[in-house]
């Protein structure tokens, strides 16, 4: 490739940030805890800490999720506040009586002023639940996530880890396999299910949240929940093996879980594409023994069909940007090069130094032989700069609602895709993994590249004979 | 079993020049290995085991070079009787939160192991007061299991010692920690044994050891030594060794019973102005 170097990974080289990519690290263990049945975490902070991603939540899912928050106050901040630890947990078990799990996640600051959750997590196992709450199950599960460190991904990834670390609990082999999925939507875990069960491969779904996709119901019942058990998190450690889709969502479980008990893990690709698709399958048949059945290769048919109907004729050469979740961006960039387009600007939201050792970027690196840029600690209006700059010249923007203005004000179409999705209807139902998720993806582009070529009569007319 | 211990007491009373010449004491003449973590912003808990050498602190290190940098080589050093030192360091006076600082060092230091299984005692040596969250870190869950004040016969001397079995108390029950005992740092004031002997038993805990004041301390200290590595034939290297078998040796850990404002002036006021 000679001494030019195409694509570079660097961090954004302006100070503040305008329009954040993320939220911080308390909101990703929050995301966490609604995944798992019979839990509701308590947020150790103000309560805009809670109010704020409770918001996030029902814009992405048009449904309601409950979280509770210790609510500190002037008072807690000088004087101490784990006495609201303390109050909440019993305001909570007594309010709510089928509560089981309480995650006690923490904020700037409470971590700020040094209030020791672990110690009131022992003192009250010592205390309130033996004395008020005898014979009742509770898990206390201490949680750090203050937000001047990290992100929102770093907070779900320590919260994912926290939750197997105080469940696992080895007793005998379940043959089941360890699905952790990272930050995914309900159609997602539909989509992965749908691979599983056609390999008849039984897993553990960390976590099962295909009912964030809530039914209205007779009963009026208006609080979703996820559906992952204790029992689920318990038999992590009685696994044939993890599989953790998203480098940067549950890789540190998935080590835990191979240090602690020995349970084989393979961390990645997140099986966005056929080509990503096809190695997850590979690696659930090469830890379970079982073979990969001829209807998922008719699957894997029709998506490569539906996708070589677009990609030499509309898709080629294409300029994308992307911005969001690590894995996501990651994952799509190489499904957008796998289908002749340009992705020229990735955008991530934190500072996670490990990105530069990242296979996948460093693939990016020795391979893209264009100018590529991907920015670290990176916010949207390092979009916006370079779109009025003319440092890029876009065909395509893919990201989560929080840039839909760049979109518009610019007059780049845009792919709804990503955390949070609030302004396209049913985002969330529809996979970006698997075959499912490539066909989707690939026809998403597709429609709406079409839908601009009309808008902007831009040679709109192909579309008529096509 | 590694011990962490946790040394606390009123600024300026002879907390870490007791702390290191305890930790020389340790090491040198009982052979334990010893690591002394300094929490004290201004970094001087460990000058006497290094021999004053400058020592990087690990919020310099993470101010200067970030996070990535910091590693046991880079900010570990080894001194006196093989001890292992770390300051934490802390922002400028005046800015910042100091106990943040404390919190953010000892969980890097646990992240990168540097207080290994193979270690006898880790001392964290804490500023003056337990003042706020971040100065109680060493006494946390999973953290320190003991305590030693440093204390004289001085009326506010006991009274921060005083103060500080409160905070104690706050954690006594959360993380288990507990009270192994007041060490008095003589400074000669009247009736200074008999006061601390009463004052000890009030908080249910016992005086460990009266180190009695000798100029010797001093000179070591403008050598930049402690006692021991001084000069080990001297009567307060003695005294110093002795403190050290009677920690090694302690077994009475209690959670203590703060006095009142009005009882600990009472008891002061009797003895300090006994003729």
């Amino acid at each position: 490739m000679g001494d030019t170097k195409f694509c570079e990974l660097k961090p954004k080289d302006r100070a503040g940030v305008i329009n954040p990519i993320f939220t911080c690290q308390p909101a990703g263990a929050q995301y966490a805890s609604i995944g798992v049945k019979d839990c509701t975490a308590i947020v150790h902070g103000g309560q805009g800490c809670v109010m704020f991603v409770r918001l996030l939540f029902g814009q992405q899912f048009k449904e309601n999720f409950d979280i509770a928050s210790s609510s500190l106050h002037e008072d807690g901040a000088v004087f101490g506040a784990t006495k609201r630890v303390e109050d909440a947990v019993d305001v909570l078990l007594m309010r709510y009586p089928e509560v089981k799990v309480v995650p006690i996640i923490t904020t700037c600051s409470t971590e700020i002023i040094g209030d020791d959750i672990d110690g009131v997590v022992t003192k009250l196992n010592k205390g309130l639940l033996k004395q008020k709450y005898a014979g009742r199950e509770v898990h206390l599960i201490p949680m750090h996530t203050p937000s001047f460190t990290g992100s929102m991904i770093t907070g779900y990834d320590l919260a994912v880890k926290d939750f197997v670390e105080h469940f696992a609990k080895k007793t005998e082999p379940n043959g089941k396999l360890n699905l952790l999925t990272g930050w995914v939507n309900p159609g997602d875990v539909t989509a992965l299910k749908h691979l599983l069960a056609e390999m008849q491969v039984d897993a553990t779904v960390l976590f099962e949240i295909e009912n964030f996709d809530s039914p209205l119901m007779p009963d009026k019942s208006a609080v979703s929940h996820g559906d992952t058990t204790i029992e689920d998190l318990q038999g992590t450690a009685n696994a044939i093996g993890t599989l953790a889709l998203n480098r940067y969502e549950g890789a540190q479980a998935a080590q835990y879980l191979k240090s602690e008990f020995d349970v084989p893990a393979i961390i990645g690709p997140t099986p966005i594409g056929i080509r990503n698709t096809d190695i997850f399958l590979k690696n659930v048949s090469a830890m379970t023994g079982k073979p990969i059945p001829r209807s998922l290769v008719e699957e894997r048919g029709r998506a490569v069909d539906a996708i070589v109907d677009l990609s030499h004729m509309f898709f080629a050469d294409k300029k994308v940007a992307i911005y969001g979740n690590p894995d996501l961006v990651i994952g799509l960039a190489e499904f957008c090069l796998d289908m002749e387009m340009k992705p020229v600007l990735l955008l991530l939201g934190d500072d996670n130094p490990s990105y530069k050792n990242d296979p996948r970027i460093k693939a990016l690196q020795e391979n893209v032989d264009y100018k590529m840029e991907i920015i670290t600690n990176a916010d949207i209006m390092d979009l916006e700069s370079r779109i009025k700059n003319k440092e890029v010249e876009l065909d395509l923007i893919l990201g989560h609602s929080k840039g839909r203005w760049t979109s518009i004000d610019n007059g780049v179409p845009m792919v709804r895709v990503g955390f949070p999705t609030f302004d396209r209807a049913g985002g969330y139902r529809h996979p970006v993994v698997g075959y499912a998720g490539a066909i989707w993806l690939a026809e998403q582009m597709a429609n709406t590249i079409f839908t601009d070529m009309e808008y902007k009569r831009n040679k709109e007319w192909i579309l008529n004979v096509w | 079993m590694t011990r962490k211990v946790a040394f606390y007491g009123k600024g300026g009373i002879g907390k870490s020049t007791t702390q290191q010449n305890t930790a020389a004491a340790l090491a040198a003449v009982h052979g334990k290995k010893v690591f002394i973590h300094g929490c004290d912003p201004k970094a001087d808990c460990t000058r006497l085991v290094l021999g004053g050498k400058p020592q990087e602190t690990i919020m310099d290190t993470l101010r200067e070079k970030g996070e990535e940098a910091i590693t046991i080589d880079a900010v570990v050093n080894q001194g006196f009787g093989g001890i292992r030192c770390v300051e934490s360091g802390g922002p400028e006076p005046g800015v910042g939160c100091a106990g943040r600082g404390v919190i953010t060092s000892i969980n890097l230091m646990e992240e990168l192991g540097a207080y290994s299984e193979d270690l006898d005692f880790v001392h964290f040596d804490v500023l003056g007061d337990v003042v706020c969250g971040g100065f109680a870190m060493p006494i946390r869950e999973g953290k320190a299991q003991e305590v030693y004040i440093v204390a004289s016969g001085e009326m506010m001397a006991t009274y921060a010692a005083n103060n500080i079995c409160k905070g104690l108390l706050k954690y006594a029950d959360q993380s288990g920690v507990r009270l192994g005992g007041i060490i008095c740092n003589s400074r000669k004031v009247d009736n200074e044994l008999e006061m601390m002997l009463e004052f000890t038993a009030a908080l249910g805990t016992q005086m460990i050891h009266f180190v009695p004041r000798d100029n010797i301390v001093q000179k070591a200290e403008f050598n930049k030594k402690t006692v021991i590595d001084y000069d080990p034939n001297v009567n307060q290297a003695h005294e110093y060794a002795e403190l050290a078998r009677k920690i090694i040796e302690n077994e009475m850990f209690v959670k203590p019973k703060p006095l009142t404002m009005p009882e600990l002036e009472k008891m002061v006021a009797r003895y300090g102005l006994m003729d």
